[in-house]
């Protein structure tokens, strides 16, 4: 059985049908990719399997246990994190709690915790920022973690929202376009986080990405979605010379 | 992020940031023996001073009242706040530098929550001798901690989590009436609920409960507007948190066995200072502890970006609950309380008006802070009491300020700053060491 | 069945002012995303200057010893009046939402609430603590239909309030500035590249929804002769509800909603007795925005107060 396992999935919004009968199969420590052109459904297939829209039909499954019609926040805790593609930071919150926030759901001291302040609460909180700290480390910005977000230059943000989706201990990670709007200095540094990440957690990865160079040199297997629905599927030189990607896709921008 | 405006203000050459030198090392306990002493002198020295300044009595609100109402008395009065309360604070706060800090540091040295203690019995005690002097100062009093309550509160759900929430006055009537009934059927002797089923010496020990009873009840009305809430937010939900408000109003107007439109009275006379002040302590250190915690903090991610929020592990619908009905009991108690120093209410008192009045504290204070709440209520209300020899135009004369507030800092004076009672209390010499 | 008609009627004519108010409302929300919360104050005023207006009219006519006849004096005043209100409600942009444009949405709602306070202080400081009657400019003529009585105050208000909705209605679909401001209800950052300056179109908005709720209070003047400083509140928190019922910024909405309001609340009075009448409006009002959590016309999008 694989850790993640999406099938048949098809949805629409109003009329529209916005993803056409997706399937993937993602094995646990497997980075995987999706691309296509703007307007293809690859976000809207995120949304979909971490329940911010709800399929029309279709499973979805994490290790066994069923996804569709659950909360966003069940989906997040059962192990499917995840970054944004506009960065959905929280404007008034510091670089530090933005990733203990992600922690919430190992808060397990209750209200009483929370309003007596208890010991246990000391002890969770205390574990959550040290483990808040180590991720910002990892993603190399330990040194911004008192800053309000909004304060940081966009890479750094791009950082912040990892860190944020690391804390969530997640056991597999959805990138949407994690180095949209980075210099090639910072996707270089992006590109060794995400190698980092997977090596250190052992995590399962799926990525959106526009920059092909990096799909490419970090995906085992890609997807490519036109129109909702997937056209071709397989290892990086498959699709690199695949004809229906490249009559679709690849034809038209340059490989950097 | 350790310098306060004070320090950061030092290098600075001329008066100011010499002043500024002076005293930015006292210590929050020297401050409080300053306050004390000059309470105490007040006490014992006041009305013979007032009385060889010239003035009729003892200036009950640092002299504001008596400056508007008599501009005669303008340079006896000055006088008298800076003979009675001004320069004793200072000397005092200046001279017991050292021992202060020392005291301080080894305070909280020993216990944290003894230094706190400590803290909190020399405020009560500052706060109870300068209310001995008049009844009106310990009623003026005990309404400005009622009204820290509700601003604290009121600041959960429209600064934490950032709905504008209109329906608090409701929220403080169903405390206020629960809390009344309770006593009032219960202890008292009256005609809307007969004979007194209990013995009235147990009724302050009941009290506490009555108060939470009232609290829980504005707990459960605050559902009504938590879970519209859950898909709805912005303008509507203030529109539902409105028409809840005008709802209770209108339901307690309606309801002839707590007295229908004419209120209801008689409320024993358990409110009192050390009771009010134990409560408000209570009610700051709660939410206070609640809005530090990651529990708490998930509001501000709701507000900030609930999509976020959501995929991120936070039960946003959770939040919510919690956030509408945490503010609504504290309401609630505050309403009790209110209506147990008033000893009436009724359903006017919960209108428009209240609400305009907490508005203005919450977001005068500043949003997303407890402090600010602290400063907001205390600073309307003194204000409220301080101008009241204005009349009408005293109605001017607030809102006016509230809207240069509003423009010059949109959030309030003081938004977006942690409340934290460690940093407040340590002591603030040897700054090789601490700074 | 007598007994219905005339309290459709009155429900007419009731909602016709929660109605105009609630216009006004509706504009500045279209244009600015905010609500005006002095709006219920501007109406106030205004009916406030109608009856200084209509006063000064008459003494005007008489000082001059020649008669004017009540209807021409009613024009004169409601023209009058509009032109003088709206001046009020640019101030009020000027100097409380004009600043705080780019700030917290709240902040912007508690200035006005605080304009408001100031403006009702003001009048009563002027006028005193006695409610003022309105001077009656015509002469009630009373028209039994069917057993259902009809004044021909009650008809003259409700025409008047429609076709000045209907006026505005034209105004937004048809002529340049109306365009303009569907424009910047539209898209509220292009529309200034496009050369059209917000100020002036905010300015605009707020005279006409001013304008509006002056009218909406010389009606109210003529309806029910007493005007008191604080009708503002009563009237401008039910309309502010109902520019909210019917979606926000949306002008067809505002007006049904406003004249829903007003059917909800003679009918709620007609079958309880009439203390319920704000408990079961108001209870009504918040199972639709449970169930419509949009209003009638709005547009499901997650509004937010930014803070």
């Amino acid at each position: 059985m694989s850790l993640l396992q999406v099938e048949k999935m098809t949805h629409y919004f109003g009329g529209l049908r916005a993803v056409h009968n997706y399937d993937i199969h993602i094995e646990p420590g497997q980075i995987r990719g999706l691309i296509g052109p703007n307007g293809a459904g690859k976000t809207t297939i995120f949304n979909l399997i971490t329940g911010i829209h709800q399929p029309t039909e279709g499973v979805v499954s994490l290790e066994g246990k069923n996804l569709v019609g659950l909360q966003p926040y069940q989906i997040a805790s059962a192990g499917l994190g995840r970054t944004f593609q506009n960065l959905l930071l929280w404007r008034h919150m510091s670089v530090l709690d933005h990733v203990i926030m992600a922690q919430y759901s190992r808060m397990t001291y209750g209200l009483v915790g929370a309003f007596f302040g208890t010991a246990k609460r000391k002890r969770q909180e205390t574990e959550a920022e040290e483990k808040a700290y180590r991720l910002l480390e990892l993603v190399g910005i330990s040194g911004l973690a008192n800053q309000n977000v909004l304060n940081l230059p966009y890479g750094d943000q791009r950082r912040v929202e990892m860190a944020r989706a690391l804390a969530m201990e997640p056991k597999i990670l959805f990138l949407d376009e994690p180095t949209a709007g980075m210099n090639p200095e910072e996707l270089l540094q992006m590109m060794e986080i995400i190698r980092q990440v997977h090596k250190e957690f052992g995590l399962a990865i799926l990525l959106i990405e526009h920059r092909l160079k990096l799909v490419m040199e970090l995906c085992e297997e890609i997807q490519t979605l036109v129109f909702g629905e997937v056209i071709a599927e397989g290892t990086p030189e498959e699709i690199q010379n695949n004809p229906k990607v490249i009559d679709a896709y690849l034809g038209k921008e340059a490989i950097d | 992020m350790e310098a306060t405006s004070s320090e950061l203000s030092a290098p600075e050459s001329g008066l100011k940031s010499k002043i500024g030198r002076l005293f930015s090392r006292v210590p929050i306990i020297g401050w409080l023996f300053g306050a004390l002493v000059a309470v105490i002198l007040e006490q014992i020295v006041g009305m013979p001073l007032a009385l060889a300044l010239g003035l009729p009595k003892i200036p009950v609100l640092f002299g504001f009242v008596t400056v508007l109402k008599k501009p005669m008395l303008v340079p006896s009065t000055m006088l008298f706040v800076l003979l009675i309360y001004f320069l004793p604070i200072v000397i005092i706060a200046r001279l017991s530098l050292e021992p202060a800090n020392r005291l301080a540091e080894k305070l909280i040295n020993f216990s944290m929550e003894g230094s706190v203690l400590i803290h909190l019995v020399l405020l009560y005690a500052i706060l109870h001798i300068w209310a001995e002097v008049s009844d009106y100062r310990l009623l003026i009093l005990k309404f400005t901690l009622i009204a820290i309550m509700v601003t604290v509160s009121l600041n959960v759900i429209n600064g934490y989590m950032g709905e504008f929430s209109c329906s608090h006055p409701g929220f403080m009537a169903l405390g206020a009436y629960t809390a009344s009934v309770f006593t009032v059927s219960l202890f008292v002797n009256d005609s809307l609920f007969g004979q007194a089923l209990l013995p009235s010496f147990l009724g302050p020990f009941l009290f506490p409960l009555g108060l939470i009873l009232g609290g829980c009840v504005a707990s459960l009305g605050a559902l009504l507007v938590a879970i519209p809430s859950f898909k709805t937010r912005g303008d509507y939900l203030a529109i539902i948190s409105l028409a809840f408000l005008f709802i209770v109003k209108s339901l307690i107007e309606n309801l002839e066995f707590v007295g229908g439109p004419r209120g209801l009275s008689s409320q024993p006379d358990w409110a009192n200072l050390p009771i009010v002040f134990a409560w408000t302590v209570a009610c700051i250190w709660i939410i206070n502890n609640f809005v530090r915690s990651t529990l708490g903090k998930a509001l501000n991610a709701v507000r900030d970006e609930e999509t976020a929020a959501n995929a991120m592990t936070v039960n946003t619908r959770r939040t919510k609950m919690v956030a509408f009905m945490f503010a609504a009991f504290w309401a609630g108690v505050a309403g009790g309380l209110f209506a147990h120093v008033l000893r009436y209410v009724n359903p006017t008192t919960f209108g428009i008006q209240k609400l305009a009045e907490v508005l203005a504290m919450v977001y005068f204070g500043g949003l997303n802070s407890v402090y600010g709440s602290i400063v907001g209520a205390v600073s309307l209300s003194i204000l409220g009491e301080a101008l009241r020899p204005l009349e009408l135009f005293k109605w001017i004369v607030i809102p006016l300020l509230l809207i240069l507030v509003m423009i010059f800092r949109p959030t309030g004076l003081i938004a977006f700053k942690e409340f934290n009672v460690k940093k407040l209390i340590r002591p603030k010499q040897s700054p090789g060491k601490e700074v | 069945m007598a007994f219905f008609l005339q309290n459709l009627v009155n429900a007419l004519q009731w909602g016709s002012f929660y109605a105009l108010i609630a216009l006004g409302y509706s504009m500045v929300y279209s244009i600015l995303m905010l609500f005006n919360f002095a709006h219920g104050d501007i109406f106030m005023v205004g009916a406030y200057i109608g009856f200084g207006v209509a006063t000064g009219l008459m003494v005007l006519a008489s000082l001059w010893a020649f008669t004017l006849p009540g209807w021409l004096i009613l024009v004169l005043t409601i023209l009058l009046s509009m032109f003088l209100t709206s001046f009020l409600g640019m101030f009020v942009e000027r100097v409380g939402y004009r600043p705080l444009r780019e700030a917290p949405r709240a902040s912007a709602a508690i200035t006005g609430l605080m304009i408001g306070i100031i403006l009702e202080i003001l009048i009563l400081w002027g006028m005193g603590t006695q409610r003022v009657s309105f001077p009656s400019l015509i002469d009630t003529v009373t028209y039994n239909i069917g057993g259902v009585f009809i004044t021909n105050k009650k008809i003259m208000i409700v025409a008047i309030s429609l076709s000045f909705m209907l006026a505005l209605h034209l105004f937004i679909k048809k002529t340049r500035w109306g365009m303009a401001m569907r424009a910047m209800a539209f898209d509220y950052v292009v529309v200034p590249l496009m050369g059209v300056s917000i100020n002036h179109i905010a300015r605009m908005t707020f005279a006409i929804g001013s304008a509006l709720a002056a009218v909406a209070g010389i009606l109210f003047g003529v309806a029910y002769p007493v005007l008191d400083p604080y009708m503002g509140i009563i009237f401008g928190w039910k309309a502010f509800v109902a520019a909210i019922l019917g979606g926000r910024g949306s002008i067809m909405g505002a007006t049904l909603a406003g004249f829903l309001l007003g059917f909800i609340e003679i009918f709620v009075a007609m079958i309880f007795p009439s203390t319920l009448r704000d408990l079961i409006a108001y209870s009504i009002v918040l199972l639709i925005l449970v169930f419509r959590p949009y209003g009638f016309f709005g547009e499901p999008y997650s509004a937010k107060l930014r803070l």
